[in-house]
């Protein structure tokens, strides 16, 4: 670990909280490049971020759910598999060298920038019959949306392939300490069909349970340091909450894609650290 | 001619019965999980600014090695109180714990709200699966 003083990974992590919120790509992703920009060591910089995560998912989950839009079933289902995935991802991160963190880091940051744009708006039909194991699993429901002013009722599918899935992205969420948030409406979106605000939300209601998955084997195995933790969950929550609030007022959608080029140049700084081209500053 | 008014049908009593339990189950985990960010929050503040007014710095180093966590706010919070009683770390510690919680309770209430409210022994099964995992790894060593 290196002397980085509370103060300033204080300021640093509102910063993270706030490119995380405007950008919509969550804090983490953000945070883990920056706090080693900062000289903090990748791993304690994963172990710290994963305890921030499930504060800033917890916070957002509690509003979501209580709008109605969060499908709890389909939530509950899905955790089983992705706590899996955080602890053997935590357990393969301390059993890792830092290079291959770096280079997972970048490639998993560039990836769910492309998913940003991957997602389409779509006009699926919801209601289709699902089969018959989505249907024992109970993974229907319906929210009354306000923006379009009418119910929509859904029947999520292929909770045989959502699940498995899901033990994939609680992997990458255990291994680098992000909520994997993009990774998870992908699979909601693709794979179980359901609509985009069903998917996100209960993709924030996830994330949550997942973290702590991961942050219990990160404090078992001493990376957990809570006189550092705690200036940056409140950094992150700050700096989130502001982007929030920011980003309902903002029509314009240039400000949200300056910072996606931002996140851009980091995934590809993180990269570049991974093979070593900074030299031995990993 | 008005309609006669009719029985709601067993499946219209079974769906309001479904779309009742559902929002209520949406309240119980709401409030768990706003409560509990709130008052981790409020405690993780509390510490630091505590420790800002006491020493100018936000600096307030330490780790936990070789035990889960819980054990360690028992040992850090004796160890504390032995010497000088109530001070910033004791409040981090909480804090943390506070937040380690939320989702933990979160999900142990759900547990609960399935098998009470909902008799879902399918969903009830689920959360106690995911109960017993987190149970476990909260308390590694």
């Amino acid at each position: 670990m290196s002397i980085t003083s509370p103060g300033i990974l204080f300021g640093v992590s509102i910063v993270a909280g706030f490119i995380g919120a405007m950008s919509g790509m969550g804090g983490g992703i953000v945070l883990i490049p920056a706090l080693t920009l900062f000289g903090v060591g990748i791993k304690h910089a994963i172990a710290i971020s994963i305890v921030s995560v499930i504060a800033t998912s917890s916070g957002a989950a509690s509003a979501y759910v209580r709008d109605g839009v969060t499908n709890l079933k389909i939530g509950m289902f899905l955790e089983m598999f992705t706590i899996l995935g955080a602890i053997v991802g935590a357990t393969v991160t301390l059993a890792s060298s830092d290079q291959p963190l770096f280079i997972a880091f970048g490639l998993v940051l560039l990836l769910s920038w492309g998913t940003l744009f991957l997602r389409k708006a779509q006009h699926a039909d919801y209601l289709k019959p699902a089969d018959p194991i989505s249907r024992w699993l109970e993974l229907r429901g319906g929210y009354y949306d306000h923006a379009e002013n009418r119910q929509i009722d859904y029947e999520g599918r292929r909770g045989w392939l959502g699940g498995p899935c899901m033990f994939g992205a609680g992997f990458i969420a255990g291994l680098l300490g992000i909520g994997a948030g993009a990774l998870k409406v992908l699979i909601l979106d693709l794979a179980m069909g359901l609509p985009p605000k069903v998917s996100t939300t209960t993709s924030n209601l996830i994330i949550g349970v997942t973290a702590l998955a991961g942050t219990s084997i990160y404090i078992a195995a001493g990376y957990v340091d809570p006189g550092l933790a705690a200036p940056v969950i409140i950094g992150v929550v700050a700096g989130a909450f502001i982007g929030t609030r920011l980003l309902k007022r903002l029509s314009n959608q240039a400000i949200r894609q300056f910072f996606l080029v931002v996140l851009l140049l980091l995934g590809v700084e993180m990269i570049l650290r991974g093979i070593g081209v900074f030299g031995h500053g990993v | 001619m008005n309609p006669t008014p009719r029985e709601p049908s067993d499946a219209t009593t079974a769906a309001r019965r479904e779309a009742r339990l559902e929002h209520d189950m949406e309240l119980l985990v709401g409030y768990i999980l706003l409560a509990g960010v709130l008052f981790s929050i409020v405690l993780l503040l509390t510490g630091l600014v505590w420790q800002y007014v006491r020493t100018g710095s936000l600096h307030l180093k330490y780790l936990i090695a070789g035990m889960n966590y819980f054990d360690f706010l028992v040992h850090d919070l004796r160890a504390m109180f032995q010497l000088s009683g109530w001070g910033p770390r004791a409040f981090i510690d909480l804090g943390i714990a506070a937040l380690l919680f939320t989702p933990y309770i979160r999900v142990v209430s759900s547990m609960v709200f399935f098998a009470v409210e909902e008799r879902n022994w399918k969903y009830t099964a689920f959360t106690a699966f995911v109960g017993a995992v987190l149970t476990y790894s909260l308390f590694l060593r």
